[in-house]
């Protein structure tokens, strides 16, 4: 699912990539867009459904690097920049786009204030089954917090680098993630302590006479 | 790494335990089980941080799929490429003056002035343009009468074997832009590397791109389909139609499948689709049928010049007298032509070209 290498890392096939990046290989790009591909059109679901505008914002991007590649540094290739100049792309794209399109509510776009989360969870505690529990937690956080947990538990992403993304201070983010982790533990946890163990035990179970020295 | 005092936050941001999360191996799994039985107090932090990885990728799970990817990155690929030739030849840049804008309309306007003005003029004669077209692109055709397979030697270094009862048609000096090729029947080809000429092979109604790799087409006249198997290097392989398309409109999503090493395309030209596969018969993948071991040992690089003008039945051209002192020892068994050639040019020292469907070697002797 991840298979995503950071270009930074010093090996000598990245730097050699780079250099024929820099050359005007174009082979190249297609190998330096490749790496975090995945991770962008991801990322670009979350402002826009329209699969054909999201691969056009892509590969815009990625011409823009190619035409610009004699000035740029290696950072432009690197994960968190990519977010966020894809995402600066996107919703100045969508803005331009609105008048011809119906507007739909998209997954972080919004960012009004919602209702505390404790009376949504208890307002429709009852319809859900235990196993989607911490899934309905979390699309009731606010658009930010579930931002904010996409980018540090999907695109898993330090907080520096969120920080970067979201606009936001290093101190807000890490103030932000933590009063997000707090408040979905105090919904989650008391619940899911023993289901958590539950858990892990019938994952052994499978394999367990492999390995049931373990137990 | 000492994980003992992690809580589940870091856990679930750890890489080798999102691993074990999303896409498990067994070395892996047996690591995580064997640290949780050491270390039985952080089960809970373990199952909380399996969760959250989980439920936030099951939340955030998006429908672009492996073969999406691969066409978007050759997609990328090719635009930039398009995007360098223009801006080559600067105009783009130009362009974007006020000063040439003004200027190019102008000369735009000028143009199609003096166009409309000879179209009435000579509207009856365009055979001289004709004629030039021709003498431009003069186009060599060989044809493979015989039972046994049939290298052609092509004027970029990229070798074809020609199935018996095939026919290639290409120019006896490639254009500027594009390698281009027309095959009625089988070959495979052994293509040189160059990126700023892609190569073309039209069979039937197909067209399979490539800018350097070892691939088969067959596209035989009696059959209903057209395939193409890949050995190394990337392929990509268009309906003729969609690629014309695509001449016309460089910016148009056409139908396009791009194939990896062991992968093949079958067109079916009836309901006139384009399916991918795996290469089922490697046997296709081979240059010759039949490849035969070679084994020199402390030998005169002659006699293997020798040994493969038999094999493939080409003319090799080279300086008796120079390579004179030249002893090779070398081993070859599945290696194509152009990786033989390559080996024994890199032990003597010397290079080698295809000049007019010869193979001719250069070098300054050994001593």
């Amino acid at each position: 699912m991840n298979n995503e290498a950071p270009i930074s890392n010093l090996s000598d096939i990245n730097i050699q990539l780079w250099q024929r990046f820099k050359a005007g290989d174009s082979a190249a790009l297609g190998q330096l867009a490749q790496v975090h591909y995945r991770a962008l059109y991801n990322y670009s679901t979350k402002f826009s459904s329209d699969p054909d505008f999201i691969r056009d914002s892509i590969q815009e991007l990625y011409l823009e690097l190619w035409e610009r590649r004699e000035h740029l540094s290696e950072t432009a290739f690197v994960k968190s920049y990519l977010l966020k100049a894809l995402r600066h792309k996107l919703i100045k794209e969508s803005i331009r786009l609105k008048r011809f399109q119906e507007p739909k509510q998209e997954l972080f776009d919004l960012d009004h204030e919602d209702a505390p989360i404790e009376s949504q969870i208890i307002a429709d505690e009852s319809s859900h089954s235990q196993s989607s529990h911490l899934k309905r937690i979390i699309t009731l956080l606010s658009k930010r917090q579930q931002e904010i947990i996409y980018l540090r538990f999907y695109q898993n992403l330090d907080n520096e680098d969120i920080a970067h993304i979201m606009g936001l201070g290093r101190q807000s983010v890490s103030n932000l993630l933590h009063r997000t982790l707090k408040e979905i533990r105090q919904i989650w946890a008391p619940a899911e302590f023993i289901w958590a163990l539950f858990l892990i035990s019938s994952l052994l179970k499978p394999i367990s006479h492999g390995i049931c020295i373990l137990l | 790494m000492d994980y003992r005092y992690h809580t589940a936050e870091e856990l679930a941001t750890d890489d080798l335990f999102r691993k074990w999360v999303t896409s498990p191996t067994p070395e892996i799994t047996s690591f995580w089980l064997k640290w949780i039985a050491d270390n039985p107090e952080k089960s809970v932090e373990v199952g909380m941080a399996r969760e959250l990885v989980l439920a936030v990728y099951d939340i955030h799970t998006d429908d672009l799929t492996e073969e999406t990817l691969q066409h978007e990155i050759a997609e990328i690929t090719r635009l930039a490429e398009i995007q360098k030739q223009n801006t080559n030849t600067n105009i783009y840049r130009l362009v974007r003056q006020p000063f040439w804008r003004v200027a190019a309309i102008f000369l735009l306007v000028s143009a199609i002035g003096l166009w409309l003005y000879s179209r009435e003029n000579n509207a009856a004669s365009p055979s001289a343009a004709r004629h030039n077209h021709t003498r431009a692109a003069e186009m060599l055709i060989r044809e493979n009468t015989g039972s046994h397979e049939m290298t052609v030697l092509l004027s970029d270094n990229s070798v074809a074997t020609l199935s018996p009862g095939s026919i290639i048609r290409f120019p006896k000096t490639f254009a500027a832009g594009e390698r281009k090729v027309i095959l009625t029947g089988e070959a495979f080809f052994d293509v040189a590397r160059n990126p700023k000429r892609p190569f073309l092979v039209y069979a039937n109604e197909t067209v399979t791109k490539v800018l350097g790799t070892s691939f088969r087409v067959k596209a035989l006249d009696q059959e209903n389909t057209v395939m193409v198997l890949v050995k190394t290097g990337r392929v990509s392989v268009y309906p003729k139609t969609e690629y014309e398309t695509l001449q016309n409109k460089p910016h148009k999503k056409v139908s396009v499948i791009v194939l990896d090493p062991n992968q093949q395309a079958v067109f079916n030209r009836k309901e006139n689709k384009l399916e991918k596969g795996i290469v089922i018969n490697r046997q296709l993948l081979s240059e010759l049928s039949v490849q035969k071991e070679l084994i020199f040992d402390d030998k005169p690089v002659s006699q293997v010049f020798k040994s493969l003008q038999d094999m493939y039945g080409i003319a090799i051209d080279y300086n008796q007298e120079m390579l004179a002192d030249c002893i090779i020892s070398a081993q070859f068994s599945d290696e194509n032509l152009k990786q033989r050639l390559s080996a024994i040019c890199q032990a003597i020292g010397a290079g080698y070209e295809m000049v007019d469907g010869r193979i001719v070697i250069t070098s300054k002797g050994c001593s």
